[in-house]
């Protein structure tokens, strides 16, 4: 078979721009699947990172809007395996002009003191920890959301509330790194609890909870909301990522849809290059009988065609993986709405996938022309005209 | 006596097309001895690539007996009659058929390809089957690079590379003009005498005929006796 290469090479080569064509429209095809995988991947299929498998968020099981009364706090605390519970309020407010989509970040009240406990991978200068921790309005903000706003120590950050129905004035004191979810400012739960009118007081959107061990969660989940099931509000607990996920299952059933389209682009691209197949072998069955006189097998007929099929497709899988690749890091480093895409990458298990389709491609599009040309008797071949 | 390399006994082919059966050949006898030049001549549709085609089993009789080379091609195989037309068979077709994005040192290296000789070997072997039909400065060269008298003399050294006992060839010089016709036909007659190649011509022309020893005619898909020639 490997003989045969050079052969395969000069007659994937016969019709430039055919091939170029080819190759293009499969790329295209392959860079969006591929795409579609990493994306799929990146919210379905990743493994949560160390820092992140140990914790676990808790919210009222009705919704994520009603909340929840703070005492919650002190009876998960007592489940067994768990480390620490920290309150987290989402603050949703308005930074400057809403409508700059720029301007949307993620504020959250927390517990400060709790804070680099439970997000143990958070890393800030002690002097700026600890200025952080020391004042009432003070707010720590995430390397990246600091570059991109560019806020720098001592700045002050105005939040025009619209959930609560307060505007809160902070100071950054803090700025910090973190691996991931870094676009995030953190203020006093203390400074937006006592800024509330007293009816809405006393009450917690979530609970962020840090569990002793990674094979402790599932346990502490079903413990957690086993605790408060006759109660009056009944909660839901479930792992950061998991939770996470739930966000993106707002946007509809994302997993049939990227599945859907994935499949419908791969049936397309199967569509077009059947066709182009089918075309460049027609044209060929005159040279295919006189291989055959040469003594050449249907066999390697087949190879021979089955084999420049596969050779185009790969080469279209080749570059659209590469094209699919150079998106991705343009997404993960532009502003983006779910803190799973900042892992989206074509990685060995996307790049394998893809390629196997673009193999699939390969043999299914030239399957049926490549067996009816190796098939032909000779003399019908020879005749063969066109 | 030398040896009888091909051997046909009441041989017919007929083509079924749409209901219709033609006969193409009709109880050919025929026998050829290792070492003859023979040219086959016969009006257009009298049978010529037909018979030609049952040598070279590359088509199946639908009736009688043929041997070629001691071997009863009805009891090989697909896949054996492959293997065995790429050892004994060399095929000169009349539109050359060469594979255009080909080199001619590369179309004459493809039979070879099915051989267990290495690239090395291959390469040598398809030079000098290059070099005997006079063509060694023209190895690198694409088929459209070459005059038509070139290219066929590239397929004859494409039939000749795997050495076989037999050379067919199908109207050969038929698309060729006067002087590339008599090159092809000097080279084909040096093939017999030099190197003791059998071999076939089938022809329209009565010169081209004249470079073999023999000349049979077929009339109607039948072969006409030997001496015999049409009215
Ligand atoms: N594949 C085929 N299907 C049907 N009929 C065929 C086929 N091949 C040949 N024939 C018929 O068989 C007869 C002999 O054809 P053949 O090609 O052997 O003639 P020929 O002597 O080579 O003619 P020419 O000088 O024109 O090449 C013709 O009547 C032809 O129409
Ligand atoms: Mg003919």
């Amino acid at each position: 078979m490997f003989r045969h290469i050079p052969l395969i090479l000069k007659n994937s080569w016969r019709n430039r721009r055919r091939t170029t064509l080819t190759v293009l429209s499969i790329s295209v095809s392959l860079c969006l699947l591929g795409l579609l995988m990493a994306l799929y991947h990146a919210f379905y299929l990743r493994e949560a990172p160390p820092w992140q498998a140990r914790r676990l968020i808790t919210r009222n099981r009705v919704s994520l809007a009603v909340p929840m009364p703070i005492y919650y706090r002190d009876r998960i605390r007592q489940v067994p395996g768990v480390q620490e519970v920290m309150i987290s309020q989402w603050f949703g407010g308005v930074y400057k002009d809403s409508r700059d989509p720029n301007n949307f970040f993620a504020r959250f009240a927390v517990e400060p003191e709790k804070l680099f406990v439970i997000r143990g991978e958070i890393r800030v200068p002690e002097d700026q920890k600890r200025a952080f921790l020391a004042e009432r309005t003070a707010c720590a903000v995430g390397r990246r959301l600091a570059e991109r706003l560019g806020f720098r120590l001592g700045d002050r950050i105005t939040l025009k509330g619209d959930i609560f129905p307060v505007d809160l004035e902070l100071t950054v004191r803090a700025i910090w790194d973190a691996p991931d979810n870094d676009e995030v400012l953190y203020f006093h739960w203390k400074y937006l609890e006592e800024s509330l009118p007293p009816a809405r007081q006393g009450l917690v959107g979530t609970f962020s909870i840090l569990a002793e061990r990674p094979e402790d969660v599932t346990r502490i989940a079903e413990t957690v909301d086993a605790m408060f099931r006759n109660a009056t509000v009944q909660t839901r607990t479930e792992t950061e990522q998991a939770f996470a996920l739930s966000f993106v299952a707002f946007l509809g059933n994302v997993k049939a849809f990227i599945l859907s389209i994935a499949a419908a682009v791969t049936f397309t691209i199967l569509l077009v290059s059947a066709n182009t197949m089918a075309m460049s072998v027609r044209e060929r069955i005159r040279e295919v009988g006189v291989l055959r006189t040469l003594g050449y097998t249907p066999q390697s007929i087949l190879g021979i065609i089955l084999g420049e099929s596969v050779l185009i497709s790969l080469a279209g899988g080749l570059l659209g993986c590469g094209l699919a690749a150079v998106l991705c890091a343009v997404v993960r480093n532009g502003p983006i709405a779910f803190q799973q895409i900042r892992s989206l990458s074509v990685d060995a298990g996307v790049l394998a996938t893809a390629l196997a389709v673009a193999l699939a491609i390969g043999v299914l599009s030239s399957a049926i022309p490549a067996w009816g040309a190796s098939r032909t008797p000779i003399i019908q071949a020879l005749r063969h005209t066109g | 006596m030398t040896e009888i390399v091909i051997q046909t006994r009441d041989l017919d082919k007929e083509f079924r097309r749409d209901g219709f059966s033609i006969t193409a050949l009709h109880r050919i006898n025929l026998e050829v001895r290792r070492g003859e030049f023979l040219a086959l001549m016969g009006p257009s549709g009298s049978g010529k690539s037909t018979l030609l085609h049952l040598i070279a089993a590359m088509d199946r009789p639908t009736r009688g007996e043929i041997r070629v080379l001691g071997q009863d091609l009805r009891a090989l195989s697909d896949r054996e009659v492959a293997r065995w037309r790429n050892r004994h068979i060399g095929f000169v077709f009349q539109t050359f058929n060469l594979i255009p994005v080909l080199t001619a040192i590369e179309n004459v290296e493809l039979p070879l390809k099915l051989t267990h000789l290495s690239k090395k070997e291959r390469l040598a072997h398809a030079e000098t089957a290059l070099r005997l039909v006079g063509l060694a400065d023209r190895m690198h060269h694409l088929p459209r690079q070459l005059s038509g008298g070139q290219e066929q003399r590239v397929a004859i050294a494409r039939a000749i590379v795997t050495d076989p006992d037999l050379i067919l060839a199908d109207e050969p010089t038929g698309n060729l003009d006067a002087a590339s016709a008599q090159e092809v036909l000097t080279l084909l007659a040096k093939l017999n005498q030099e190197f003791g190649k059998t071999i076939i011509l089938v022809t329209h022309d009565p010169h081209a005929a004249r470079f073999a020893g023999k000349t049979r005619y077929l009339e109607k898909g039948e072969l006409l006796p030997e001496g015999q020639v049409p009215d």
